[in-house]
C-alpha cells in the first residue's frame, strides 16, 4: 500500500511563463516495498521528485500519487531522511526521535517502547541524551534515520542521505541500511548521484536525464541481484567485485555520461 | 588564573586611576569645576550612600532606575518578540506591518520624549512607554530575522513529522530562532538603558538620571561622576544577568559559542 | 511556515492595507476626539504644520534651519568619532598588546550609556557645540571601533601568512592587507555608527542646545504645541532614514566594486 507514482508530472520554477523548467514528464510507478533509486546529473531534478512525493513542492503539472491518493503535504506516512540532517539542535537524540510519536499522540508508554527499538535498532542506545553537536556526521545521520523509521511509515524518502559524510562512514551506512531494508522493506525512493550505491542499495534504478529532467531508463537491479546471489556476501567491496555488479555500474555510468554534453560538465 | 592579558588590562586600568588622580589632585591641571578628582568622587559617593541627595539615596535613586527599565523592557520583549516571530512566519503579515515599521523605525526613540511627555507627564508612565518604544524595534527586527533565518530542513523535517501549529511554534521555531532573539533582546536592554537615563535627565523626580540632572545644576562634578559610574554598572549588572539567562537557554548552540 | 514568497502585487496590497489603516486609525482617534486633539492631532494637522515649519521660524528659526544647525553637529561628531575609532580599531586588530591595553578601558566606559555624558557636556560647553559633538562621538566611537578591531582581526590567517613570508612590514600590513580585508566591515560599522550619532544628537539636543531639532521639539512640548512635536519627530525621521539609505547604497556600491555579491 505504499506504492507512488509519477504522472504525467512537470515541474517549472519561477514565473509561469519564462520559468525554469525542472522536470518534463515523468513517469514512473513504484510499488509497495520496492527500494527504488534515481540517479542523474547534478541538477537534473532528481531531489524535486523525492520533494514532490514528501508534498513540499506541487508538480506544476500532472498528478504525484501515494497509494492513488493525490499528495498535498508533509506528514509521517512519508518520512523523509535529508542530506543536512535536518536534526533539531537543542533536542536530544532521543527527543528528536520521540517528536513524531507525541505528534501522533501515542501514549507515553508506547512512545517509550517504540524510541528504545528505534535506538537500539541503530545502535543509539549510549547517546540517547546527547545533543546533536555532541554526535559525528555518521551518528547524527543514524538519528535521522531512527526518527524515520520510528514512525513506521510506508514510505521512506531519502535524499542523498550519505553525501555529507566521508567515505568510510557512508559504506558502514549502505551496509545498515541494506541490513534494515532485507529485515524490514517498505517503499523506499532513494536519490544519490553515487552510481554505486544506487545499484548496491536498489531494487531498481532510475537514470535521468540533464534538465529539463526526464527518465531516460530504468534498470532492474533486483533480478541481477537474486540470479548472482549478492546478498551472500556480506561486505560491500565484496559484492562490487562482482562482474555482474560492474557490469549493470558501467551500463549506468554510460548512459549518464551521454547526460554530460559536449563540456564533459 | 590571571593570564598575561590579565594582568596588562589591570595595569592600564591602574595606569589611568594614577592618571586621574595625578591630573586633578597632584597637579590640580584640572580643576575641580571640571572634573572631579578621586577624593570629590569619594566624597559625593559617600553623601548619596548615607545622607542621600536629590530626595534619596543611591541605593533609592538605583532602585527606581531598574524598576523602570526593567518594566519597559519586559513590555516591549512581551509585544515585539511575538510580532516579530509572527511576521517571520507570515508572509501577510509582514507585507502589512512592515510598511508601518518603516515609519516609525527611523524616529529615534529619544525623539519621542517629548510627546511622552506631553501625554503623560513626568510619572513613571511617560518613562516606560519611551522605554517601549526604543526596546521594541530591536526585538522586533531580530525575532523577525531569527525566523527567517532557520534552516529550511529543520522547518520541513518537523512538517514532515506532523507537527502541529501550537507544537511548531513552541518546540521548533523558537528554539530555532533563538540565538537571534537573544541578540535582540541585548539590543533592547541597551536602548532600555539609554532611554531610561535620557527620559530622566529631560523630566523625573526621581532615579538616576535626575540625580545627573542635579548634579549638573548643582554644579557638582563629583556627583555627575558618582551618576555615570551607577548606569555603568548598572547596566552591565543587568546585561551579565541577562547573559547568564541566555546562557542557560542555549545551552545547546555550540556552533554559535563566540 | 510560508517558505514562499509573496508575488509583489499581494505584496504591495497588503502593505497599503496595513498603512490606510494605521493612519485611518491615527485619523480617527483624534477626530472623534477619543484622544484629545491637543495631544493627538490629526495626521493632516501634523502634515500642515511640517509644511509651514519650511519657511516660518520657530524657536528661533525654520526647520530646514534646525535640521542644518543638527546635521552639523552631528557631521563632526560622526567624523570625529570615525577618525579616531577606525584607525584605532585596526591598530588594536594588528598589535595584540595595544588590545591588550586599550579593551578593559572600552569594555569598562561602554556600559555608561552616551546620554549620561550629558551633565558633563552642559558643565565643560554649556550650550556651545562641543556638547552635542561629545554625545554623538560618545554614541558613534564604538560602532566604528569594534567593527575595524573585528575586521582586522579576524583577517582571514592565511592572508596574513602569506604577507608575512612576502616579508611585509607593519605599515604595509595594516594599509595593504588589513585595511582592504577589514573594508566591508568598517563601513558596516559606520553605517551602524551613523545610525546610533543620529539617536545620540536627539538626545543631546533635548537638553544641551540652543539650536536644532531637539530643541525645537523641546520648546514645542515646554509651549504644548503638539503638531510642532511630531512635525519635529517626522523631520527628524526623514532624515535619519535619507542618511541610512545613502549609506546603504554606498556599502552596496563598495561591494559591487569588490567583487563581492551585493
Amino acid at each position: 500500500m505504499g506504492s507512488i507514482r509519477f504522472d504525467k508530472v512537470d515541474k517549472v520554477f519561477g514565473p509561469v511563463s519564462g520559468g525554469v523548467k525542472a522536470l518534463d514528464d515523468i513517469n514512473l510507478e513504484i510499488a509497495d516495498k520496492e527500494f527504488v533509486a534515481i540517479v542523474g546529473p547534478s541538477g537534473c531534478g532528481k531531489t524535486t521528485c523525492l520533494r514532490m512525493v514528501a508534498g513540499f513542492e506541487p508538480p506544476s503539472a500532472g498528478i504525484v500519487s501515494v497509494n492513488g491518493k493525490a499528495v498535498t503535504e508533509p506528514g509521517p506516512d512519508r518520512a523523509v531522511v535529508f542530506q543536512q540532517f535536518a536534526l533539531f539542535p537543542w533536542k536530544t537524540v532521543r527527543e528528536n526521535i520521540e517528536l513524531g510519536l507525541r505528534n501522533k499522540n501515542l501514549p507515553k508508554a508506547e512512545r517509550d517502547g517504540l524510541v528504545a527499538g528505534a535506538l537500539k535498532l541503530m545502535n543509539l542506545e549510549s547517546h540517547a541524551d546527547a545533543f546533536p553537536h555532541q554526535l559525528s556526521g555518521g551518528m547524527q545521520q543514524r538519528v535521522a534515520i531512527a526518527r524515520a523509521y520510528v514512525l513506521d511509515p510506508e514510505v521512506l524518502l531519502m535524499d542523498e542521505p550519505f553525501g555529507a559524510l566521508d567515505a568510510q562512514t557512508r559504506v558502514v551506512m549502505q551496509e545498515e541500511l541494506v541490513r534494515l531494508a532485507r529485515v524490514n522493506p517498505r517503499t523506499v525512493l532513494f536519490i544519490t548521484h553515487a552510481v554505486e550505491e544506487a545499484v548496491y542499495l536498489a531494487d531498481r534504478v532510475a537514470i535521468m536525464t540533464r534538465r529539463p529532467g526526464r527518465i531516460k531508463e530504468v534498470l532492474d537491479i533486483r533480478s541481477v541481484r537474486q540470479a548472482e546471489s549478492w546478498d551472500r556476501h556480506e561486505r560491500i567491496e565484496d559484492v562490487m567485485d562482482l562482474e555482474s555488479f560492474v557490469h549493470l555500474r558501467t551500463q549506468i555510468w554510460k548512459s549518464l555520461r551521454e547526460e554530460k554534453g559536449a563540456h564533459g560538465v | 588564573m590571571i593570564g598575561r592579558r590579565g594582568w596588562v588590562g589591570l595595569g592600564s586600568v591602574a595606569a589611568v586611576l594614577l592618571l586621574w588622580f595625578g591630573l586633578t589632585t597632584a597637579t590640580g591641571f584640572v580643576s575641580p569645576g571640571r572634573f572631579p578628582s578621586p577624593a570629590d568622587f569619594w566624597l559625593s559617593l559617600n553623601q548619596i550612600s548615607t545622607r542621600g541627595y536629590a530626595g534619596g539615596g543611591l541605593a533609592a535613586h538605583a532602585l527606581q532606575s531598574v524598576k523602570l527599565v526593567a518594566m519597559g523592557f519586559v513590555v516591549a520583549i512581551a509585544t515585539g518578540v511575538p510580532l516579530g516571530l509572527w511576521m517571520g512566519w507570515d508572509r501577510r503579515a509582514e507585507a502589512a506591518i512592515n510598511p508601518i515599521f518603516l515609519i516609525i523605525r527611523p524616529i529615534p526613540p529619544l525623539a519621542w520624549i517629548p510627546l511622552a511627555i506631553l501625554w503623560l507627564g513626568l510619572g513613571d508612565g511617560a518613562k516606560i512607554m519611551v522605554i517601549w518604544f526604543a526596546a521594541f524595534v530591536p526585538s522586533v527586527i531580530n525575532s523577525f530575522a531569527g525566523v527567517r533565518n532557520i534552516d529550511r530542513p529543520i522547518i520541513e523535517a518537523a512538517q514532515m513529522l506532523g507537527t502541529p501549529r501550537w507544537r511548531m511554534v513552541t518546540e521548533v521555531i523558537a528554539p530555532a530562532a533563538a540565538p537571534m532573539i537573544f541578540t535582540g533582546l541585548r539590543l533592547s536592554l541597551q536602548a532600555s538603558w539609554t532611554t531610561l537615563v535620557a527620559a530622566e535627565l529631560v523630566g523625573a523626580l526621581a532615579g538616576i538620571g535626575f540625580v545627573l540632572n542635579m548634579a549638573q545644576q548643582d554644579i557638582y562634578p563629583g556627583m555627575i561622576l558618582v551618576g555615570m559610574v551607577t548606569v555603568g554598572v548598572l547596566g552591565w549588572a543587568t546585561t551579565y544577568a541577562l547573559g547568564r539567562v541566555e546562557r542557560r537557554a542555549l545551552a545547546w548552540n555550540v556552533a554559535g559559542r563566540d | 511556515m510560508q517558505t514562499i514568497p509573496l508575488r509583489l502585487s499581494e505584496k504591495w496590497a497588503w502593505g497599503a492595507l496595513g498603512l490606510v489603516g494605521f493612519i485611518g486609525l491615527w485619523a480617527s482617534l483624534s477626530a472623534f476626539g477619543i484622544v484629545p486633539r491637543q495631544f493627538l492631532p490629526s495626521p493632516l494637522d501634523v502634515l500642515t504644520r511640517f509644511i509651514h515649519l519650511l519657511t516660518n521660524p520657530f524657536a528661533g528659526a525654520t526647520l530646514p534651519q534646525h535640521l542644518a544647525s543638527s546635521f552639523q553637529r552631528y557631521a563632526y561628531g560622526v567624523l570625529l568619532a570615525a577618525f579616531i575609532g577606525v584607525p584605532l580599531g585596526l591598530l588594536m586588530g594588528w598589535f595584540r598588546w595595544l588590545d591588550d591595553v586599550v579593551t578593559p578601558l572600552f569594555d569598562g566606559l561602554r556600559f555608561i550609556a552616551p546620554i549620561a555624558w550629558v551633565p558633563f557636556a552642559a558643565l565643560w560647553f554649556g550650550v556651545g557645540i562641543g556638547g552635542p559633538i561629545l554625545i554623538i562621538f560618545a554614541g558613534a566611537f564604538p560602532p566604528c571601533l569594534i567593527n575595524a578591531y573585528r575586521g582586522a582581526r579576524f583577517v582571514e590567517p592565511r592572508l596574513i601568512e602569506a604577507a608575512r613570508m612576502l616579508g611585509t612590514g607593519h605599515l604595509r600590513m595594516i594599509l595593504e592587507i588589513l585595511l582592504p580585508a577589514a573594508t566591508p566591515s568598517i563601513v558596516s560599522g559606520l553605517r551602524v555608527s551613523a545610525g546610533l550619532g543620529w539617536q545620540s544628537l536627539v538626545g543631546a539636543e533635548l537638553i544641551v542646545a540652543a539650536a536644532g531639532v531637539g530643541f525645537m521639539m523641546v520648546q514645542a512640548q515646554a509651549n504644548v504645541a503638539t503638531p510642532t512635536v511630531m512635525a519635529g519627530m517626522v523631520a527628524i525621521g526623514l532624515v535619519g532614514m535619507a542618511i541610512d539609505v545613502m549609506l546603504r547604497q554606498g556599502e552596496a556600491w563598495l561591494r559591487r566594486r569588490r567583487g563581492l555579491q551585493a
